[in-house]
């Protein structure tokens, strides 16, 4: 483990080792309480539906740590998935409607990001106006309706197996998990972010280009939620204006569940990838157990807002 | 009006380990006097203040009001027992109007329908506006006033709250002549009135005409408090200054080579113009002048923090732009800002991560470090430069002042500059650790560096510089050769007074 | 000296909500060429009752952005307590008492956030974040299919009619002339600009900061409830997903007012002003047949060039490095 990365964290590392105990602790209670549960297919099966939001939990741990927000990638997620479903449905090849949807996530990464580096306009209100207009721009394409005709190979990322049991988008997760935890931890980006997060004058004192930086975590995180898009889209085979709803809601929280101050300046992937488990296989448990999927929106609301309570309230200035 | 007002004894404040910012600092105020306080940049004065005003609390000794020993635990505090600060800077509410904020955090009387009735306190406000021969439409946004009006709302602000101690930290610094004389009036009416001053002040010309004694500090402690009529200018300025020529460090000899940069015409806004200066290889150049003066702006801009509006930089006789800090370092220009814990250390990061924050690209192929080289190069420049107290992997809070200090100096070369530019690069340093940094300093210019020394002790920039510049309200006054070295001679083109 | 700035013009314009107002006149202007019925009682009529639910909590949450803070979970919270209006109405045959427990729920809740925000140092956004997503979830829920109808007495705040005016406008009125009474006389009112606008010089001056901030958090509930009973009283049914995005609308109508959401700076009318242009804009749309989903697409745009006037603005201001 990082060294350094121990003694800057020091409280996210205890916070991730006791995340992890969390998590076993979880699944084992998880198991006794709800029969068949803890079984290698339910335990894989479950994990379809959050790769998503650990996808770009991902970037959004990026864009936390350096002190930011962003509040409209559920918004973006939904207008990836009706780019690459209506122009599908146009006529266009099925790979470039793909290639057409990652450019959408990447774009309106990009524009968050100059938005925020040109316009100095706090990430927060940037994302809040963004929130509405992709979500908006979505409606537009989409027109209200879906899209549910796609070749039959287009399930493959979405629904389909990788050794077996294990679902080919959580492959696709555990790989960019590794990517972007070297980022975050072995990169001078990674590096970058920390401090913009630490002590922003300093950073720039010391002649590193805040607003490229910050252009570059928003675009990232908008090519991540291209990639979610996808992989949605290709999860439940249709396109449509209203997907990726408390998405942003889901993200946010378990980053901070995973260690990251909201204010910024630390955190680490491995705390985020955590908090995503834990999260989402207690709303999944939840489900299973027959409650209704709108539990997910109070559990993680709450989960929100007493994370960050942790966080901030026992923090000793 | 001899009574005594206020009494500070023996006023000590220190920041952790051995870095006391004043020490042992007497001071009594009477009934109706103003003290100017006078002292270089660092001396203590506004330390003393802000442990008067309740902003710092003394780590020792104590302060009398009205012969009674109080403990400030805010601003607040100080306010209820009648001292009031006034900063250079405007602090109060710009888009509240002038009423609301003369009476901000008082309780506001009540007519009869139950809206605040403010036709009682203007009656208020108009008596103490006559008595600075001001008046002002109540209802107008603060924002709309000029500086110096906004500051004599500063002052009315106190005297509503019955101040009987009001503390001015460089009041006429953004002022006109005519505003200067206007304030200079108030001031004396406010005497009459049993109001006492604190006047903190660079501009000794003023000190003379508005104190009725003077008290200077030089580093943290204090020299000597007596009447104004004692002093004269220039015996002034020696205390402020101390013994002429202090030599605190010798250079070793150098070889001064060719020119290496070169500034001229550089103006930035309103912070300095028309500025031309040059640097030699080898050379150490100091940068003297007061605080408000341009330099740090100065440095900053030829560093690329700022974008000059005009003037050219040369770099080896060849010109030059220089539009962001990534320019300046590619330039071989390097900044050691004058802020150590806000503007040039992370203090939650690592000593590791903090040296190698600027030239971590050294350590990297395409963006991806590496940890051994990193760490090589850190265990490396501690050795260097004698860094101790903690483990490289420690955070950098944890160290001392000056050991902080050698970590910021071991960054700002890490990106193997050629002109290194250090701003105050002792202030806040043990005595131990000062005289380690000017051998690092000195040995960088042995190597063929330029090195611009910005320091406001005298005794610093005089022992350190082959040549010096002296800056004042933003442009160079004066410079001098090794044989003109003259402390008085600097601290009063410094002041202003040549 | 003393008398030039009473001049009522100058006053106007340095007004941060003039240039707004200016704007609006003109688009309706704009507007009314090109669309037929725009300019029709019964549209005006339309667009006021939009109006009135959106500036009423806006209103509320001006105080809150004033105080360098935001509350994005009006929408639910209206949804919240107009069902609360709803089901106490629907039990006990009255508006009043219905209103009241509106009110009281609106507060509640109003505290909860502003007690977290401040003495519970959770950042706002955070807390009002995670409330839009607690209070939607449970009141979907625990209301899941149900679509409450409300019988005409108990419209009376949306459908009344007292003197010819409809009992929302008085309702406005009312809202308009509190607030304007809060933040020109009290104490509260003088705080949260100086807060908002200076936090340092307002914790050395020794005001109550954390106080002040969660009054007006509570403002921002109450105001909700208040709303709760025009919206309901408008609409007339009510379904447990109803005003889902809503506060977008709330704080389009803010920052589109010229307050500035850095806080400290603003007018006390603009949001009514905001709201207006907020609610021509989106008749507009709809009477140009433009669907309903562009919408957000529109109150996005909105958002976002009302905050990158305001943040180039500050730019331009700050020359520090």
């Amino acid at each position: 483990m990082n060294n350094i990365i121990k003694k800057i964290n020091f409280y996210n590392l205890n916070r991730t080792q006791v995340l992890g105990i969390i998590f076993i602790v979880q699944m084992i209670v998880q198991s006794i309480f709800i029969p068949y549960y803890f079984s290698i297919y339910g335990f894989f099966d479950a994990s379809r539906a959050f790769v998503e939001i650990g996808i770009i939990s991902l970037g959004m741990t990026l864009v936390i740590i350096s002190g930011g927000i962003d509040l409209s990638v559920g918004a973006l997620l939904a207008l990836v998935s009706v780019s690459i479903g209506f122009s599908y449905d146009a006529g266009f090849p099925m790979w470039a409607a793909m290639l057409l949807g990652l450019l959408a996530g990447v774009l309106g990464g990009a524009f968050n990001g100059v938005v925020i580096a040109f316009f100095r306009v706090h990430p927060l209100v940037v994302t809040l106006g963004t929130f509405a207009l992709f979500r908006g721009i979505a409606f537009a394409i989409s027109k209200g309706g879906a899209v549910s005709k796609f070749p039959e190979w287009f399930g493959f990322l979405g629904q389909s197996y990788v050794w077996g049991y294990v679902p080919a988008q959580l492959f696709l997760f555990l790989i960019l998990s590794i990517i972007f935890w070297i980022i975050l931890s072995k990169t001078s980006l990674g590096r970058y972010i920390y401090a913009i997060g630490n002590n922003i004058k300093t950073t720039t004192f010391s002649g590193i280009a805040v607003g490229k930086v910050q252009i570059y975590i928003y675009t990232l995180t908008g090519f991540l939620v291209g990639v979610a898009g996808i992989i949605h889209t290709s999860r439940i085979f249709t396109a449509r204006g209203n997907a990726g709803f408390e998405l942003e809601l889901a993200c946010i929280a378990a980053v901070v569940l995973g260690g990251a101050r909201i204010t910024g300046g630390s955190g680490t992937m491995a705390g985020t990838i955590l908090g995503v488990l834990i999260l989402n296989y207690l709303k999944d448990g939840f489900l299973f157990y027959g409650l209704r999927s709108d539990w997910g929106l109070v559990i993680i609301g709450l989960f929100l807002i007493i994370g960050v309570f942790i966080n901030e309230f026992f923090r000793k200035k | 009006m001899e009574d005594i007002v206020c009494i500070l004894n023996n006023i000590s404040k220190t920041f952790g380990e051995n870095v006391f910012a004043c020490k042992n600092v007497n001071l009594k105020l009477n009934c109706g006097e103003v003290i100017g306080l006078v002292g270089e940049n660092g001396a203590g004065k506004s330390t003393v203040v802000k442990c008067l005003y309740g902003l710092h609390s003394p780590s020792s000794g104590s302060i009398v009001i009205a012969d009674k020993e109080v403990l400030f635990k805010s601003p607040k505090d100080s306010e209820q027992h009648g001292v009031f600060f006034i900063p250079q800077e405007l602090d109060l509410f710009p888009e509240l109007t002038i009423i609301e904020n003369l009476f901000i955090g008082k309780k506001i009387p009540r007519n009869w329908i139950g809206n605040f009735d403010w036709k009682v306190l203007e009656k208020q406000a108009d008596e103490i506006f006559n008595n600075l021969g001001v008046s002002f439409d109540f209802y107008m946004p603060l924002k709309l006033l000029s500086a110096a009006n906004a500051k004599l709302v500063e002052i009315a602000r106190a005297l509503i709250n019955e101040a009987k101690i009001i503390i001015m930290d460089e009041p006429t610094a953004a002022l006109t002549q005519k505003e200067v004389k206007k304030i200079f009036e108030i001031i004396n009416n406010l005497k009459k009135k049993k109001v006492s001053f604190i006047y903190i002040s660079h501009r000794l010309d003023e000190i003379f005409e508005i104190a009725d004694s003077i008290t200077v500090l030089r580093d943290g402690e204090l020299i000597i408090s007596d009447h104004k009529n004692k002093f004269t200018k220039s015996k002034l300025v020696q205390y402020m200054v101390g013994r002429p020529l202090d030599q605190i460090f010798y250079r070793t000899k150098n070889k001064i080579g060719k020119k290496i940069l070169e500034v001229k015409h550089l103006s930035y806004e309103n912070n300095f113009k028309e500025v031309n200066l040059e640097l030699k290889k080898g050379e150490i150049v100091g940068l003297a002048g007061l605080i408000g003066a341009g330099r740090s702006e100065l440095a900053q801009t030829i560093f690329g923090l700022r974008k000059y509006s005009s003037g050219e930089i040369y770099i080896n006789e060849k010109k030059i732009n220089i539009n962001s800090v990534n320019d300046a370092i590619k330039f071989g220009i390097a900044y050691l800002p004058e802020e150590r814990r806000s503007q040039g250390l992370i203090l939650p990061f690592t000593i590791i991560w903090n040296m190698t924050l600027s030239s971590i690209k050294n350590f990297t192929s395409f963006g991806y470090i590496n940890n051994h080289e990193e760490i090589k190069f850190v265990k490396k420049s501690s050795e260097k430069f004698t860094i101790k107290g903690a483990k490289i992997s420690s955070p950098v809070s944890q160290l001392s002042g000056g050991n902080q200090q050698k970590v910021l100096v071991a960054k700002t070369i890490a990106t193997k500059p050629k002109i290194i530019i250090l701003d105050e690069p002792t202030r806040g340093v043990d005595v131990g650790a000062k005289a380690e940094i000017y051998k690092i300093i000195d040995d960088l210019a042995n190597q063929g560096n330029a090195i611009l020394l910005i320091s406001s002790e005298l005794n610093e920039v005089i022992s350190m510089s082959d040549r010096i510049y002296v800056m004042h309200e933003g442009k160079i006054k004066g410079e001098f050769q090794k044989n003109e070295f003259n402390a008085e001679k600097i601290a009063s083109v410094s002041a202003g007074i040549i | 000296m003393k008398k030039k700035y009473n001049n009522l013009l100058i006053k106007f314009f340095s007004r941060p909500e003039t240039p707004v107002l200016v704007f609006l006149f003109f688009l309706i202007f704009i507007i009314s060429i090109f669309t037929s019925n725009f300019l029709t009682v019964a549209n005006l009529k339309g667009i006021l009752e939009q109006v009135v639910v959106i500036s009423i909590i806006a209103l509320a949450v001006n105080q809150v952005i004033y105080g360098a803070e935001i509350d994005i979970s009006t929408g639910s919270l209206l949804a919240v307590c107009a069902f609360v209006y709803g089901l106490v109405a629907m039990e006990t045959g009255g508006s009043w008492i219905a209103l009241l427990a509106s009110l009281l729920c609106g507060f509640i809740f109003g505290l909860f956030n502003g007690f977290l925000s401040t003495y519970g140092k959770v950042p706002s956004i955070i807390v009002t974040l995670g409330m839009l997503f607690i209070l939607r979830g449970g009141l979907l829920l625990s209301n899941p299919g149900t679509v409450l109808n409300l019988i005409e007495p108990m419209r009376f705040f949306g459908m009344g009619n007292i003197f010819g005016l409809p009992v929302s406008i008085y309702c406005l009125i009312i809202v308009i002339i509190f607030y304007h009474f809060l933040s020109f006389n009290t104490l509260w009112g003088r705080n949260i600009i100086a807060i908002g606008g200076n936090p340092r010089a307002a914790v050395n001056i020794g005001l109550p900061i954390n106080k002040v901030r969660m009054l007006s958090f509570v403002g921002s509930g109450t105001m909700c409830g208040f709303a709760a009973a025009v919206y309901l009283g408008q609409a007339g049914q009510i379904q447990a997903t109803a005003a889902t995005g809503f506060e977008l609308k709330v704080i389009a109508a803010v920052v589109l007012g010229g307050t500035s959401i850095a806080g400290g700076r603003g007018s006390n009318f603009s949001p009514v002003v905001g709201a207006l242009l907020v609610g021509v804009i989106l008749n507009a749309l709809t009477l140009n047949r433009i669907p309903p989903y562009y919408e957000l697409f529109v109150l996005g745009l909105l958002i976002l060039i009302a905050v990158s006037f305001d943040g180039f603005r500050r730019k331009l201001l700050e020359k520090d490095v």
